[in-house]
Parts: C-alpha cells; sequence; structure tokens
C-alpha cells in the first residue's frame, strides 16, 4: 500500500487547519479522516470471497481518495493563504512552531517533502483534532502519533457451519467444544486469529489495521467457503480498536487521579496503570508511570488521536520532574 | 453486541503462541480435535546419544490418555 505524494488515508482530513471546518466535504469530516474505506462510502457488496478482488478494492478506494484530496487540498491551500493574511501573530506562531512538530509527524510516517513555494501541505497535522481556540497561543500538537496494535472486527459469513468438519479439514484450527463453542482459526498473513461460530458469525482479532482486519476476515472466509460452505461476506464492522504510544517523559499519576478522580481511577496494589475514562470520544487509556499510555475503545482510528490530543497536555501537566 | 465472552477462554486468548512457532520454527500445520492434537513439522532433527536422524516432514499425532500422552510418528 504505497502512497507516492499525499498523506496516508487516515491523515488526509488532517492536511490543513481547515480541514476539519471545510464545509461541503462530508467524508472527510474531523470525526472520521480515515474510514472511507469501510462506512461513508455505498457498500460493495462482492460476492465474490477472492483475496485478489480485496485487494484490487481497497487500492481503487485509495486512489479515490488521494483525487479527491487533491482537489481538497487545492480548496484548502486558497483558503489558507486568505486566512492566514488575516490571523493574529500568534496563530502564526503556532504554526510555525507544529511545523516543527510536524517535522516529526514526518519522520515517523510520511516520506514527502513540500513543493517548493508552496505552503507546507501540513502545517498543522494534529490540531485540527482538536477544538480550534485562536486566543490561546502554544496549543501545539504533540507531534507522536500512536501506533495501532490490534483490531478486532466481526462478520456474518450468512451460513451455519459444521465446526468438526472445519477443524477436521482446515488447517491450523483448533476445536474444543467442552472448553469453548468455536473453531480458532489462525493464518500466517496478515497474522490473526479468527474465532468460528456454528451459526456463521466469526471473530477477527490482531490485525494491525482496518484494511488488514478486512483482508483478514476474507481470507477466513474464503477458507470455510473452499471446504464447502455457502459462505458470504455480510456486515462487516470494526469493533474495538487498540492504540499506543509514548509521551516520553515520566509522569505523576497520583497527582492525575487527585485532579481529574471523575474520570481516572488508579489503584496501585491492583494495576500499575491508571485508568482515564475519557468522555468525548469515549475511549479508556491506561496511563503508566512511564509515560506509556495504551488506548483503547475505538471504532474508528480519529478517536484514538483525538484522544491522545485531549490527553496529551494534561500529561505534560503533570510531567515528574525528579 | 458484547464479544467479552470470548475473553475469558484460554481459547480464545489470542497471544498467537501457535503462529509464533508457525514463524520462528518449522511447525507447518497444527489441528486439535476432539481431544487429539495433530502437528506437521518440517526439517526435523531427531537427535538421540548415539544417533542423528533428519526429517523433511515429521506428522505427529498425540491422544490424551489416562496414564500418559501416546505419541506416534510417521
Amino acid at each position: 500500500m504505497d502512497q507516492n505524494n499525499s498523506l496516508p488515508p487516515y491523515a488526509q482530513g488532517l492536511a490543513s487547519p481547515q480541514g476539519a471546518m471545510t464545509p461541503g466535504i462530508p467524508i472527510f469530516s474531523p470525526m472520521m479522516p480515515y474510514g472511507t474505506g469501510l462506512t461513508p462510502q455505498p457498500i460493495q457488496n462482492t460476492s465474490s470471497l477472492s483475496i485478489l478482488e480485496e485487494q484490487q478494492r481497497q487500492q481503487q478506494q485509495q486512489q479515490q481518495q488521494q483525487q479527491q484530496q487533491q482537489q481538497q487540498q487545492q480548496q484548502q491551500q486558497q483558503q489558507q493563504q486568505q486566512a492566514t493574511a488575516q490571523q493574529a501573530t500568534s496563530q502564526q506562531a503556532t504554526q510555525v512552531a507544529s511545523g516543527q512538530a510536524s517535522q516529526l509527524f514526518h519522520s515517523q510516517t510520511l516520506t514527502t517533502a513540500p513543493l517548493p513555494g508552496a505552503t507546507p501541505l501540513y502545517p498543522s497535522p494534529l490540531t485540527p483534532m482538536t477544538p480550534i481556540t485562536p486566543a490561546t497561543p502554544a496549543s501545539e500538537s504533540s507531534g507522536i502519533v500512536p501506533q495501532l496494535q490490534n483490531i478486532v472486527s466481526t462478520v456474518n459469513l450468512g451460513c451455519k457451519l459444521d465446526l468438526k468438519t472445519i477443524a477436521l479439514r482446515a488447517r491450523n484450527a483448533e476445536y474444543n467444544p467442552k472448553r469453548f463453542a468455536a473453531v480458532i482459526m489462525r493464518i500466517r498473513e496478515p497474522r490473526t486469529t479468527a474465532l468460528i461460530f456454528s451459526s456463521g458469525k466469526m471473530v477477527c482479532t490482531g490485525a494491525k489495521s482496518e484494511e488488514q482486519s478486512r483482508l483478514a476476515a476474507r481470507k477466513y472466509a474464503r477458507v470455510v467457503q473452499k471446504l464447502g460452505f455457502p459462505a458470504k461476506f455480510l456486515d462487516f464492522k470494526i469493533q474495538n480498536m487498540v492504540g499506543s504510544c509514548d509521551v516520553k517523559f515520566p509522569i505523576r499519576l497520583e497527582g492525575l487521579v487527585l485532579t481529574h478522580q471523575q474520570f481516572s481511577s488508579y489503584e496501585p496494589e491492583l494495576f500499575p496503570g491508571l485508568i482515564y475514562r475519557m468522555i468525548k470520544p469515549r475511549i479508556v487509556l491506561l496511563i503508566f508511570v512511564s509515560g506509556k499510555v495504551v488506548l483503547t475503545g475505538a471504532k474508528v482510528r480519529a478517536e484514538i488521536y483525538e484522544a491522545f490530543e485531549n490527553i496529551y497536555p494534561i500529561l505534560k501537566g503533570f510531567r515528574k520532574t525528579t | 453486541m458484547a464479544y467479552q465472552l470470548y475473553r475469558n477462554t484460554t481459547l480464545g486468548n489470542s497471544l498467537q503462541e501457535s503462529l509464533d512457532e508457525l514463524i520462528q520454527g518449522s511447525l507447518n500445520t497444527y489441528r486439535f480435535c476432539d481431544n487429539v492434537w495433530t502437528f506437521v513439522l518440517n526439517d526435523v532433527e531427531f537427535r538421540e546419544v548415539t544417533e542423528l536422524i533428519k526429517v523433511d516432514k515429521v506428522k505427529i499425532v498425540a491422544c490424551d490418555g489416562k496414564n500418559t500422552g501416546s505419541n506416534t510418528t510417521e
């Protein structure tokens, strides 16, 4: 999945500060800059479970997103040039500072450089996710992008399955009905595990991205289909996404639980991490003294990013100084 | 829908230990059905004090017995 000259799909809505505010482009709403492959697009019910078709479909969607992104960028650049002429110097200072932060962003994920002579395409890649308050200077983006570690998704194969047949004929399958009423199957690429139930419903876990989860689910469905069952691919849905990152400084969890007690629970004798239940977006964060943060409970990637951008200034306020 | 039920079962644990073995070692396939484990391994060395036997493919069928699990290799 190479993107040569534009942002990765998940950062497309973040191309400029106005990206979130631009009306008339509902597909790239601030809450879901990525995920156009899954929800806002018209649902393509391909009856074939061919993996090649699935990969082609994913590539086509990425190309469509790139084309739309280019059009959007042209509009945004015009608006941006008008806006920067009018905004206060603090805003420009913010953009300069977050331009530096965007360098960190670049080094982690992007390989393109801004075109010479043009305004940088991503002056503040992560600020659109937070409410923009021009009055407060120095609300910079963190420059840290949480990495997705696990995606859990479900799909309905649309037919009853004989689990014993599947366990006996498929490779890399486990079936112990006394213990658990599903076949546990694994594939190497993408490295995932699936729980397949006799109702025809399936859970797919372990993928590192939304597209990988969908591809893996299709591979499992094809295995079942090849065993002779009339498997379909209905209602694929991502149920949970887990991300993690490192703020690179130690955190005073005691202080955090004192000031945010309606959101936090911290019982070091039970679990060494502070459990922060953010309301908006509805994400649970596990915050550790080392500065590592785990975010879970997201249905879309943007919720993970938004939750981290919300928590980062709070964590900075509780940085350990000793 | 809550998909928490599988988290309590050790079987549903997606630590993917089997897959780790697949990637690192020589485990080709595994199967568990009717309390019988079947493994297929590639490029295996059987080492005894006196002898060394190298095999391209080994199929291990392991059943649970009352005394011990019994193995047959082909």
